[in-house]
Formats: structure tokens, C-alpha cells, sequence
């Protein structure tokens, strides 16, 4: 019996052997992402609205304009538009589209295209379609197209700024309308089919969304900077931060694109791969209900930001991925600069509670949701309350539930997170400082005229060099009767190859901005 | 009761039962304290928009207009639209249920192998070495979680002995054709054997993971079952016919051993059903489990509802089969 036993084993190794394999690392002209394709929902440029899809689709649509960091700034250049002028009213913009643009599959692409793919963001009413209808205030009947090379589209007199970064978003991607038309079922205006597949004009073609396996670009030959260098770009779903660690080591990915802090700083000193980082498009804030209890006096607004440890959290908790950047504005915005006014101060905020009335301090409820940095960071905050005698006690809960109890103004203080949705001062100060629009600063209750109107006048004032005071007097205004203690900038950060040149490139200012077209091996 | 009717009662029950799962999941999604709009559309969303997706996807109707909504669809297997990815629900389910069945199939295939073996084995060398080591295995089995048990097998074979890929289906330039869906089965239809070996390799480390506790569970059984007719009459009348020892243990004691052991793997196989996600998630698996835990965290209720009721289906349909084979097998059961 045991012989028999013996001999299964052995049959049993022997097929193992056979099915073990060898790992090699990825082709030279491919470049595999390991990261988390959960947040995937689409690739139409006229829906996508999350970050990571938002990155891949910028490759494949290629954009009137583009927005690009230079010299840590957001700048615009030319994209399928070589040039373009406003007219006097603040309100006219015309695009002159370059001569000869194809898309992918080598159709012209004409000024009738333009007015089409903006005509059908407006029309299907998805997630970033405010963009166009509130921020710039465009109607079908707006966008028009003069002749084949002309784009003329009229705002309600947004800044230039905004304009053109909106122009250059990625729900402005230009559509092949032949083919949309084609594939529409049920009047959906090519939606269902836009989910895995493409129709545009951009450095890459989408060929393959498998879901939960891997989303896979090839170069598009015709694109009209020239192909990019590299041919294949996949996207490989590894949910665990863990296994795409491994798989960088090892070489099966060139990117991995989730990793956690600890992780990234184990990679230091590696000689295979480095870390990748930029400013991260979003604030880490602590919001205070300026209309409930003590938060209602401005002092005890700033007591608290005086007693919080902001370098503490950027090093412990952060590890590091972090800056300290205490206004809405991220870094390499419009109207940025550095100002930096709170750090811990016990005393200060000590005499600022006594001289509120609150020596002896209160209790607080403290939100946030169940993820392990704001957990942290919320008993970091915590403990730093205890010092001024406000006793925080943590409640902890699902997002949806803190937003939802958040939107109606339900919170005394909170421990979360603001994700810009295009990169101009006006998409920061709106939700931090302007009440009238109800985010941020109308679910924290701080119903302040002077900051709203200061926002309001900035986001239409077009004469940059105002528009620019306007921004530093309302972030000197917010930084004392604001409700938000801001605790830095998050940074972003990849591991990657060392076979993997100019990723730092391709990745300068994501999420605004995503070029794989930088990339080589 | 003849079989026809046995059989016809036990569907009827299971009628019943996936009513009573469908009510049950459905209002503990809709009553617990969560927005799944707030959650689809994040926080930055105004609350104007969060009202007009609530209207649009009919959440601010009477909980029970919703549930008779809910309930008529199914009838018509329409277990609604996806929330998150805008898609059916059974669409997106039989998209995701054959990697989760493959891993499971295999993972029974494993857990039944093993346990049965060892079960036998420490049986009938009780208190020897393969014994206690059968022992050590399934303590070790049940005890050992998932999460840790898949990076520790990721870290030994990918990692250091290069031994075995580190996750996913299949390799990423490998394209094995698909037929059925299940990889493995349709590599040897296409007769696509660099693609079936891919996957096969592929697929040793999740089975493991995963059937490995139930294949502790079925090892205990087998150990006991076959022990209790070890000491049987009949084991000790066939010995004394002059039987030799292989034809008295695999003839008479193991068809009758294994009588408990088909109870448990008709359980085991629901638990291998809704208890992958985790091994789908350490090794990237593109399988049901995961898309019913993330449906879950953005409060995705069709998707949850439709991806569980379809769960609890496969589940009650195995123990359905279970219970008709045993009806077959040993009339008593009928009564």
C-alpha cells in the first residue's frame, strides 16, 4: 500500500515540476502597472470620474490643450489646438484646431468632432458633466464650430485658468463621433460600448478591459505627436499591496502603484527599484462644526490648531509622504504660495481656551471613517486635544455614513480628506470657503459673506495679478476664522524599475497630469 | 414517500429558503445606517447631487415598494442594475462565477484527495507517526488564517524558490482561450496546453489556501468514520473470511466510512463558495467573492443582494444534490 503511495508522490511532484515556471521580467516595449483596478467603472471620457481611470483615459483621448507641471507649476500648452484667443468679454474662446489630426483608427479629426464629444458630456449628464454645465456655465448652443479647424465655445466668464484646465480635463477627450454613433444602442450615445472600448485620437487605443484582471493599451501609430516608444501598457489587477510589492521585486511589474508607506520606505536603498513621488491633488483636514458649541468662538478655532502636532503626523504617520501645507491651495496651484502660519503651540492654545471661556475644556465627538491613516491620525489629533482639555472621543464610520451625516451639517469635528476636481484655486476655495455652494465650508457650518463673496469675485475676476491678491487675502482671511485645521498635502508615491526611465515625467502633477508617452525602458 | 415527491418537497423547500435569504439581505442592506449613493459618489459630492441619483435610481421610494420590486425581479431573474459599474447584476455575475467555481472545483478536488487519504491512513496506522502528523495538519488547517497562510506560501514559492507564479489566472502574455469561462477546462477543449499548464500553475497555491481547512475538516471526519467501522461486526467478519487487509479497508470499511465525509463536502463546497475572498484577494483571483465584498463597501445593493442570493442558490443546490444522493443511497432518509 505504501508503495503505491510512493508512487502517487512522485507522479504527483513529477506534474508540479512540470507546471513550475520561471519568472522573466516584462518586454522592453511594454510597460505592466500592478495596482488596484476596483475603482475601475469606465473609459469614456464623458463618465469617468475617478482617478486612476481618469489617468489611463487622458492616454487615450487626446485634448484641445494640455495641462502640464513646469517649474512646479500647472501650465497649459498646446494640444490638438496650436493656438486659441479669448475676446474682450472675458467669455468667447476660439480654438484653431492643427491641420491634418486623425484618430486612431485614421478618421480626420475635425472642429465637428470637438463640438460633438463636449455636446455629448452635457447631453449624458454623468459625474463630471458640472464641469462644463456650472463651472464654465456651457450649453449645447455654446459650442460651436465655425468651420472644420474652428472651436468657439462661450463661458460665463471664467478666468482663463479655468478655462483652459477644464479644456484640458479629461472629460473634454475629443470622440471619434463616426464610430460612438455606430455603437449607440438606446439612444445611450455610445456609453455602453465606451466602457471597454475607445474611439479617440490620444498616444494609446484601449484594447482590452478584462475586469479584475487587467486593462491593456497599445500605442496608437497614427497619433499626431508621433507613437509613443512604448507599445504595450497593461494595467494588471493586484488588490493586495503586498503582492505587488513582491511582484516589483521579482520584476513582473515595472510599477506598483499601491503601495503603503512602510513599503515604499522599505524599497530605500534598493538597487533594482526606486520610489516615484509628486504632490499629491488632494488636503487631509480637521473640520470644525462652527456652529455648534465652543467651535461657534473663533478662539477655540484656533486653540485647536495650535495644539495640533502637524510634524508629528507628517513624519509618524505619513512617514515622511507628506507636506506640510497648511491653506486649501496645493502646491503648483494658482495663487500658491508658501504660508504656513500654525504649528504646536500648547501654551498659546492653552490661553486661547481660557480666554474663550474654556479653560477647563469640553467633550467632543471626533469622525472619521474606517481607514488606518485617518484612525491614526484621528487619535493623534486626539491626544493632542487632551493637552488644551478637549476630550475627543473617536467614533469611527463607514465614509458614506460620515459624509452623509456631514452634508447635513450633523458633525462637530471631523478627520478627512478633499480630492481636487480640476487643478485651479477656484476648485479649492469654492468647497473650503464659499458656504453658498454647500461643501466643506457649509457642512462645517462656517456661513461666512466675506470669504464667500472674496471666493466668488476671485473665481471671476479675470486680471491675474488681482485674482492672484484676492487668493492670498482670502487664504490670510480663512487662516484665522476658518473652520479647517489643515493637516498637509499627502504625497504620491510609486515603486518602479530601475529599467523604467522618465516615469518621474510621465507622473509629474498626477493626477491633472499623466503622460505615458514620457515613458521608455 | 416515493422519490418524485422527496425530491419535489426538498426544491419546494429550497424555494422557501432562497425567499427567506432574499428578504434577509435585502432589508439588512436597505435598513443599515449608510448612504450607498453618498458612497458611490464620495464625498465631495454636493447633496443636490446625492438627492438626484437617490430619485433616478429609486431609493427615495417606501422600503417595501422597493422590496416588491426587488422580489418581482428576481422572478424574472433580474437581479437589477450595478450601482457601481452601471451594469446587470447577473451580467456582472456570470461574468466573475467561473474563476470563482474553477478555484473552488479545484480547491474540493484538493481537500477531498487529502483528506480522504490521511483520514484513512491515520485510521488504520492510528497513533503512528502519519497519525499525529495528520493531527498536526488540520489543527494547523483550521487554525491558520487565510490571509497569512497565502502570503507566507507567495513569499516561499514566487518569491524565494521561483518555484510558482504570484497571482492572477493565467500569465499576463499567456491568452488561454475561452469557451466556458473555466480556464482550465477550455485550455483542454481549445488542446491549448501551454495555456492549461500556465493555469494549472496558476491555480496550486489559491486551492491550497483554500481547500486546505476543509481538507483538515474532511481528514478528522474520515479519521473517526473510519474508525467507528473499523470496530464494525462486518469488518470483523470479513477479516475472518480470510480477506486481506486491502480489500477489507477499501471494499468494506471505506465505502461505508465515507457516508459522513459526503455530508461535509457538500457543506465544505458553500464555505469554498463564500469564503474566497480572501484567497481571491491575496492572489488577485478575478472571482465572485471579491466583487460581492467590494459591491458591499460602496453599498452596491444589487450587486450584494444578486451576488449573494446567487451564492446561497449554488449552496443550497449542492446540499440538494447532497441530500438526493443520499436519498438514493439509504431510502430511510425519504421518510
Amino acid at each position: 500500500m505504501f508503495k503505491k503511495m510512493y508512487l502517487w508522490t512522485i507522479l504527483i511532484v513529477l506534474l508540479l515540476s512540470l507546471v513550475c515556471i520561471t519568472n522573466a521580467t516584462t518586454p522592453k516595449d511594454a510597460l505592466v502597472i500592478g495596482a488596484n483596478t476596483e475603482i475601475f467603472i469606465t473609459n469614456d471620457p464623458g463618465v469617468s470620474f475617478e482617478v486612476l481611470p481618469n489617468a489611463i483615459v487622458q492616454n487615450i483621448y487626446a485634448k484641445l490643450v494640455s495641462v502640464v507641471v513646469k517649474d512646479k507649476q500647472f501650465i497649459t500648452i498646446p494640444g490638438l489646438a496650436e493656438s486659441w484667443e479669448v475676446a474682450p468679454d472675458g467669455k468667447t474662446w476660439t480654438f484653431h484646431l492643427r491641420k491634418g489630426l486623425v484618430f486612431a483608427d485614421g478618421d480626420p479629426l475635425k472642429a465637428d468632432a470637438v463640438v460633438y464629444s463636449f455636446q455629448r458630456v452635457l447631453k449624458l449628464q454623468k459625474s463630471p458633466c458640472w464641469l462644463f454645465s456650472d463651472v464654465l456655465g456651457l450649453t449645447e448652443e455654446s459650442i460651436t464650430a465655425p468651420d472644420d479647424y474652428t472651436v468657439k465655445i462661450v463661458t460665463n466668464g471664467a478666468p482663463s485658468n479655468v478655462v483652459l484646465t477644464m479644456v484640458g480635463n479629461t472629460l473634454s477627450g475629443v470622440l471619434n463621433p463616426r464610430i460612438v454613433k455606430e455603437h449607440e444602442i438606446d439612444g445611450d450615445m455610445g456609453q455602453a460600448w465606451l466602457t471597454d472600448h475607445s474611439a479617440g485620437a490620444g498616444p494609446y487605443v484601449l484594447e482590452e478591459w478584462d475586469r479584475k484582471i487587467k486593462v491593456v493599451l497599445k500605442a496608437n501609430e497614427n497619433y499626431w505627436k508621433g507613437a509613443p516608444e512604448i507599445k504595450t501598457v497593461i494595467l494588471q489587477d493586484i488588490p493586495e499591496p503586498t503582492d505587488q510589492l513582491l511582484l516589483l521585486k521579482k520584476g513582473d511589474i515595472d510599477i506598483a502603484w499601491d503601495l503603503t508607506a512602510e513599503q515604499a520606505n522599505s524599497l530605500k536603498g534598493s538597487t533594482d527599484v526606486s520610489i516615484v513621488t509628486t504632490p499629491g491633488q488632494s488636503d487631509e483636514y480637521v473640520g470644525m462644526n462652527a456652529g455648534w458649541g465652543p467651535f461657534k468662538d473663533v478662539r477655540v478655532r484656533q486653540a485647536v490648531k495650535y495644539a495640533i502636532d502637524y510634524n508629528a503626523i507628517i513624519d509618524k504617520v505619513m512617514t515622511g509622504f507628506a507636506i506640510n501645507n497648511q491653506q486649501f491651495l496645493p502646491v503648483g496651484y494658482f495663487g500658491y504660495v508658501e504660508n504656513n502660519p500654525y504649528y504646536q503651540d500648547i501654551e498659546k492654545a492653552k490661553a486661547l481656551m481660557a480666554e474663550a471661556g474654556y479653560a477647563d475644556g469640553f467633550d467632543v465627538e471626533l469622525v472619521t471613517n474606517t481607514t488606518e491613516r485617518r484612525e491614526t491620525e484621528a487619535v493623534v489629533i486626539q491626544e493632542n486635544l487632551a493637552k488644551i482639555g478637549i476630550r475627543a472621543t473617536i467614533n469611527l464610520m463607514q465614509a458614506s455614513q460620515m459624509y452623509a451625516k456631514f452634508r447635513e451639517q450633523g458633525l462637530q469635528m471631523i478627520v478627512a480628506g478633499w480630492g481636487v476636481d480640476y487643478p485651479d484655486a477656484d476648485a479649492l476655495a469654492n468647497p473650503f470657503a464659499n458656504h453658498r455652494v454647500k461643501q466643506l465650508a457649509w457642512r462645517c457650518a462656517w456661513l461666512d459673506d466675506y470669504a464667500a463673496d472674496l471666493t466668488e469675485a476671485a473665481a471671476k475676476e479675470i486680471n491675474e495679478d488681482r485674482r492672484f491678491q484676492m487668493y492670498q487675502d482670502l487664504t490670510n482671511y480663512w487662516h484665522i476664522y476658518g473652520p479647517f485645521a489643515m493637516m498637509y498635502q499627502p504625497i504620491e508615491f510609486w515603486g518602479v524599475r530601475n529599467e523604467v526611465k522618465n516615469y518621474d515625467k510621465a507622473a509629474e502633477g498626477y493626477s491633472v497630469h499623466f503622460d505615458l508617452t514620457e515613458v521608455g525602458k | 414517500m416515493k422519490l418524485g415527491a422527496y425530491i419535489l418537497k426538498r426544491i419546494f423547500l429550497m424555494v422557501i429558503v432562497m425567499f427567506g435569504v432574499a428578504t434577509i439581505v435585502f432589508f439588512i442592506t436597505h435598513v443599515i445606517p449608510a448612504d450607498p449613493v453618498g458612497a458611490i459618489l464620495g464625498g465631495n459630492a454636493p447633496i443636490e447631487r446625492v438627492d438626484a441619483m437617490r430619485r433616478q435610481l429609486g431609493l427615495d421610494k417606501p422600503i417595501t415598494l422597493q422590496f416588491i420590486d426587488y422580489i418581482k425581479g428576481i422572478v424574472h431573474a433580474d437581479f437589477g442594475i450595478s450601482l457601481k459599474s452601471s451594469r446587470p447584476v447577473l451580467k456582472d455575475i456570470i461574468n466573475y462565477f467561473p474563476a470563482t467555481i474553477e478555484l473552488a472545483i479545484a480547491s474540493m478536488i484538493f481537500a477531498v484527495l487529502v483528506g480522504v487519504v490521511l483520514g484513512v491512513f491515520s485510521a488504520i496506522y492510528r497513533n503512528k507517526s502519519i497519525d499525529h502528523f495528520s493531527r498536526v495538519f488540520s489543527i494547523l488547517g483550521v487554525s491558520m488564517p487565510v490571509f497569512w497562510l497565502g502570503l507566507l506560501l507567495l513569499l516561499l514559492f514566487y518569491y524565494h524558490l521561483d518555484l510558482l507564479p504570484g497571482g492572477g489566472r493565467n500569465s499576463l502574455f499567456i491568452f488561454p482561450p475561452r469557451i466556458t469561462g473555466l480556464l482550465l477546462l477550455d485550455s483542454i477543449i481549445a488542446g491549448d496546453w501551454t495555456a492549461f499548464w500556465d493555469g494549472l500553475s496558476h491555480i496550486i497555491l489559491p486551492a491550497f489556501v483554500l481547500g486546505y481547512a476543509s481538507a483538515a475538516s474532511i481528514a478528522r471526519i474520515m479519521r473517526a468514520s473510519m474508525l467507528d467501522i473499523l470496530k464494525q461486526d462486518f469488518i470483523r467478519t470479513a477479516k475472518s473470511k480470510g480477506l486481506s487487509k486491502r480489500v477489507v479497508i477499501y471494499r468494506h470499511a471505506l465505502k461505508n466510512a465515507l457516508i459522513p465525509v459526503v455530508t461535509i463536502i457538500g457543506l465544505s463546497f458553500g464555505s469554498l463558495l463564500s469564503g474566497a475572498v480572501l484567497t481571491e484577494t491575496i492572489f488577485s483571483w478575478p472571482g465572485l467573492g471579491r466583487y460581492i465584498v467590494n459591491a458591499l463597501l460602496v453599498l452596491d445593493y444589487p450587486a450584494v443582494t444578486g451576488g449573494t442570493l446567487f451564492i446561497a442558490f449554488i449552496y443550497s443546490l449542492a446540499n440538494l444534490v447532497v441530500d438526493i444522493s443520499y436519498a438514493v443511497l439509504d431510502p430511510r432518509m425519504r421518510v
